[in-house]
């Protein structure tokens, strides 16, 4: 009982010691900063008019061309992961073992910019597989963009969707 | 009704369009459509795939594309005669709207009603129509030249 008592007596100076440092530090965090920020709005204020407000950026274009010697680098990076004990055909590599596998999608994913996405990751079974996925482009451009994009013949006109 | 209680044309052509040069009489195509409404999926098809065939095909016809928020898809197909034909093209797939602005480029602006014969010329003959004294003895309709009275 009076261990309870005295664990939580200690606890309550604790956490008020705790409190009181961290209150004591936003203020003096708090303090700083609006001093900071009244200094860097100062620099800033007659910059803000010539700066844009904050735009969100664009999301990430998915956009993936296969570069033209996809199957080497491939070969390339399965020869370099699994070591000299190949079989003969390097494209029935079986990706069973989980590291193996890690690796090799890891590297490809950082090399080409194009990561096999977690829904597909089951169906990459072996270097052919991966091979395919690698080989498909994706293009991020809805229908109605590509077409606009696209050449047109000079008798067809489409309106822009308001 | 009887042919005779609804209209009905001659068989024409417009300007005789065709004894010289042809020239297509369909002016302007346009695709009115709504790019959300599930009736009009066969003309978003079309758009996205075979406009530009189309368009391709038939350099004289200019083809507009609409996407507003109409009722109905609509392939309005405008002559250059001026009439104005209107075709709903809802719930058709694309091959069918496809054969359908086929169509309409194909005709010429004039109504659709009975025609009453399927020909037409302008010289109906070339060495005189008969009549039944064609081929008979010429004494029956000449008269000789007046002699003296005696």
């Amino acid at each position: 009982m009076a261990a309870a008592v005295a664990l939580r007596v200690v606890g309550r100076r604790l956490g008020l010691g705790l409190g009181l440092g961290r209150t004591s530090r936003r203020a003096l965090w708090g303090g700083h900063s609006k001093k900071e920020e009244k200094e860097v709005e100062d620099s800033i204020i007659p910059q803000e008019k010539k700066e844009p407000s904050l735009i969100c950026p664009p999301p990430r274009s998915r956009k993936y061309v296969p570069p033209e010697n996809i199957q080497s680098i491939l070969e390339a990076r399965v020869k370099e992961i699994c070591g000299p004990s190949l079989a003969g055909n390097w494209l029935q590599t079986s990706l069973k073992d989980n590291r193996l596998k890690y690796q090799l999608l890891a590297q490809l994913a950082a090399e080409l910019g194009h990561a096999v996405p977690n829904s597909q990751l089951h169906l990459m079974c072996s270097a052919q597989d991966v091979l395919t996925f690698y080989s498909t482009p994706v293009k991020d451009m809805s229908k109605f963009d590509e077409l606009c994009a696209a050449e047109l013949p000079p008798n067809l006109k489409i309106a822009w969707e308001r | 009704m009887t042919g005779r209680g609804t209209a009905s044309r001659f068989l024409t052509a417009v300007l005789h369009n065709g004894v010289g040069r042809y020239v297509r009489q369909l002016q302007r195509l346009q695709v009115v459509f709504s790019p959300a409404a599930p009736d009009a999926r066969g003309a978003r098809q079309f758009v996205e795939e075979e406009a530009v065939d189309f368009a391709r095909r038939h350099p004289d016809v200019v083809v507009y594309v609409r996407p507003c928020d109409c009722p109905a898809p609509v392939l309005q197909a405008e002559y250059l005669n001026g009439t104005v034909r209107e075709e709903l093209i809802a719930s058709k797939t694309s091959e069918e709207i496809v054969q359908l602005a086929a169509k309409l480029a194909s005709q010429s602006g004039l109504d659709i009603v009975r025609i009453r014969k399927p020909f037409h010329t302008a010289n109906p003959s070339v060495q005189g129509q008969w009549h039944p004294l064609t081929n008979k003895p010429s004494a029956l309709t000449v008269h000789g030249p007046r002699t003296a009275p005696q």
